[in-house]
């Protein structure tokens, strides 16, 4: 018993020193940029890891210096609406291919599954002269309109896989007490599958709010890039100021990274339920 | 209870989905398939666009930037693939144990992942700078000149790989519930036969989580070949195209050249490879994956 109380405990002091290790290779990067975001522009230069003196008026700069809060509000004008139609179109769909019967059913979802193996690249120039046609290119519309037909194959089998766990019964008891379909979707099912409508929320966040070639390819003017399309060109227009660029660096990674700390335990799980889906 | 109002119903609530299948999926995809036979330049109209046959393919076989931007793609996914999988069940090994703080080290571990692909580009293009950045300052505090890393076409992709190792930590959640699903007694009953822990690991661990590293190879595959913002942002392709991979060729083609149906050829070609690497390990899977009986059929 002793014996094997020490065995954990020399098991235990390695495993933590790995961690430590480890985790130092994870920060140290990131604590670096925030640092570099606050030095002075020849401090950029020289061997010291911290500042040492805190500039924070870089941020202040670099949030001029690239049109910031432009790209902000170009970034939340698609955000909002896509979160809306991913969420709420995945949804509607998860529950007919959970809960109803139909000719063609199992065909239909092996479509959809097999879908989620199509490389986006087949579809992106095609749907780039469709858009094109439609004299959309320079809008948000094609980042945002496809989000409403369906919200994507695996936002849909995700959200199928947990209704199917949803005891019957609770609607089919309200389906005789005459409730409508309409509203066991949305007063039962959709309260109930909190988690994975959760999980596809923040999917879909980090989808959009990382979304660098969808922006790229259909949108052109400076006044319409999003953050992470903005930042980018932010390298080659100024002549790379690395304090500045730092700064603006830090202010994309915070919301996901705020995001992520707030709500880890849906993201993890979701995560996690995209592997069961090996079968 | 199938009933005709019901199945009405069912068509109903798939609906969208399946609108978006015939105008987002389908139809693109037929589109595509025409284009790749075409040759057409979309600055002038649809109507010009002109059937080429087998052109495009035939051009592509002898084009040296596609080979080398295959061979860039598959030199990422041979190396980045296992690697990125090793580091990923070791550091989820680790995460897996009962220690107080484990809490906030899978969050650190899990935290590059939710960044932004620009801004760690960002970041990284800083790390590797060869005279200010953090890695060389590093090295050479144990006396090794570091090399120019993006800017030197033999370390460029050996830079991007390193990268990517920093944001492994989607792969370690997966691995990490995967090792929670083995079941307890499994170990015990291991320990009570004699096994080492690196007998157990091997006999016991790696049979358990195969259908999860089954997934994460194909997904990686995939990914290593939709590859595209890094390489785009950090070195768009250079230097001397040590860096072009397969999508940002694609890119360049489509949106650059705008030879639309040469890079429709090429999408298809993406695709034919996909699909033949995604059936090399279903095929290959019921030697080496195990499942457990536990999985719904349905």
């Amino acid at each position: 018993m002793i014996m094997n109380h020490h065995k954990w405990s020399l098991g235990r002091l390695l495993t933590f020193l790995l961690l430590i290790v480890g985790a130092a290779i994870v920060l140290v990067p990131l604590l670096w940029t925030v640092s570099t975001s606050l030095k002075s522009p020849a401090e950029v230069f020289q061997d010291s890891f911290f500042p040492k003196e805190w500039h924070w008026d870089n941020y202040k700069n670099a949030v001029t210096a690239i049109p910031f809060f432009l790209f902000l509000k170009n970034t939340l004008i698609i955000l909002i609406p896509v979160m809306i139609g991913t969420v709420f179109s995945s949804a509607l769909c998860a529950y007919g291919f959970a809960r109803f019967s139909f000719k063609g059913k199992r065909f239909l979802f092996l479509v959809l599954l097999a879908t989620m193996m199509l490389p986006g690249q087949v579809t992106m120039i095609p749907m780039f002269i469709i858009f094109k046609e439609a004299g959309w290119i320079d809008t948000f519309l094609p980042l945002i309109i496809p989000s409403f037909f369906g919200g994507g194959a695996f936002n849909i089998f995700l959200i199928r896989q947990f209704m199917r766990g949803i005891p019957k019964d609770l609607d089919e008891a309200a389906f005789m007490d005459g409730a409508s379909r309409w509203s066991i979707f949305t007063r039962i099912m959709l309260p109930l599958s909190k988690p994975p409508l959760i999980a596809v929320s923040i999917f879909t966040f980090m989808g959009v709010w990382n979304d660098f070639q969808g922006p790229l390819i259909y949108l052109n003017s400076t006044t319409k890039y999003t953050l992470a399309l903005g930042l980018s060109m932010f390298k080659g227009m100024y002549n790379v100021e690395w304090n500045m660029l730092m700064a603006a660096t830090v202010l994309i990674m915070l919301p996901a990274i705020i995001v992520f700390f707030f709500l880890q335990k849906y993201f993890i799980e979701g995560i996690s339920l995209s592997s069961a889906m090996k079968g | 209870m199938r009933n005709s109002r019901s199945e009405r119903a069912g068509y109903l609530f798939i609906l969208p989905w399946f609108l978006g299948l015939l105008i987002f999926t389908l139809g693109p995809m037929l589109f595509s398939f025409v284009l790749s036979f075409s040759k057409w330049d979309i600055i002038t109209g649809i109507g010009s666009i002109e059937f080429v046959g087998l052109d495009n393919f035939k051009a592509i076989f002898h084009d040296e930037l596609f080979y080398q931007s295959l061979k860039v793609t598959f030199i990422f996914a041979l190396v980045s693939v296992p690697l990125y999988q090793i580091v990923s069940i070791l550091i989820a090994l680790l995460l897996n144990m009962r220690t107080r703080g484990m809490k906030l080290f899978r969050l650190i571990y899990f935290m590059p992942s939710v960044i932004p692909a620009v801004a760690v580009s960002m970041m990284w293009i800083m790390i590797f700078n060869p005279e200010y950045g953090i890695l060389n300052r590093a090295l050479a505090w144990f006396g090794i000149e570091g090399p120019a890393w993006l800017q030197d076409p033999s370390y460029a992709l050996g830079a991007l790989i390193v990268m990517g190792m920093w944001g492994v930590g989607n792969t370690i959640i997966i691995y990490l519930s995967g090792l929670q699903g083995v079941p307890e007694e499994l170990y015990e009953a291991a320990q009570l036969d004699g096994a080492g822990s690196f007998r157990r690991f091997m006999s016991v661990t790696v049979p358990m989580i195969s259908p999860t590293i089954f997934f994460n190879l194909i997904m990686g595959i995939i990914g290593g070949f939709q590859y595209f913002t890094q390489a785009f942002v950090m070195t768009n392709g250079g230097p001397l195209n040590s860096t072009l991979f397969y999508n940002l060729y694609l890119y360049n083609k489509a949106f650059v050249s705008f030879e639309m149906g040469y890079a429709s050829a090429l999408s298809w070609i993406l695709f034919a490879i996909i699909l033949i690497f995604t059936l090399i390990v279903i095929r290959s899977s019921s030697m080496w994956v195990y499942y457990n009986g536990d999985d719904e059929r349905d």
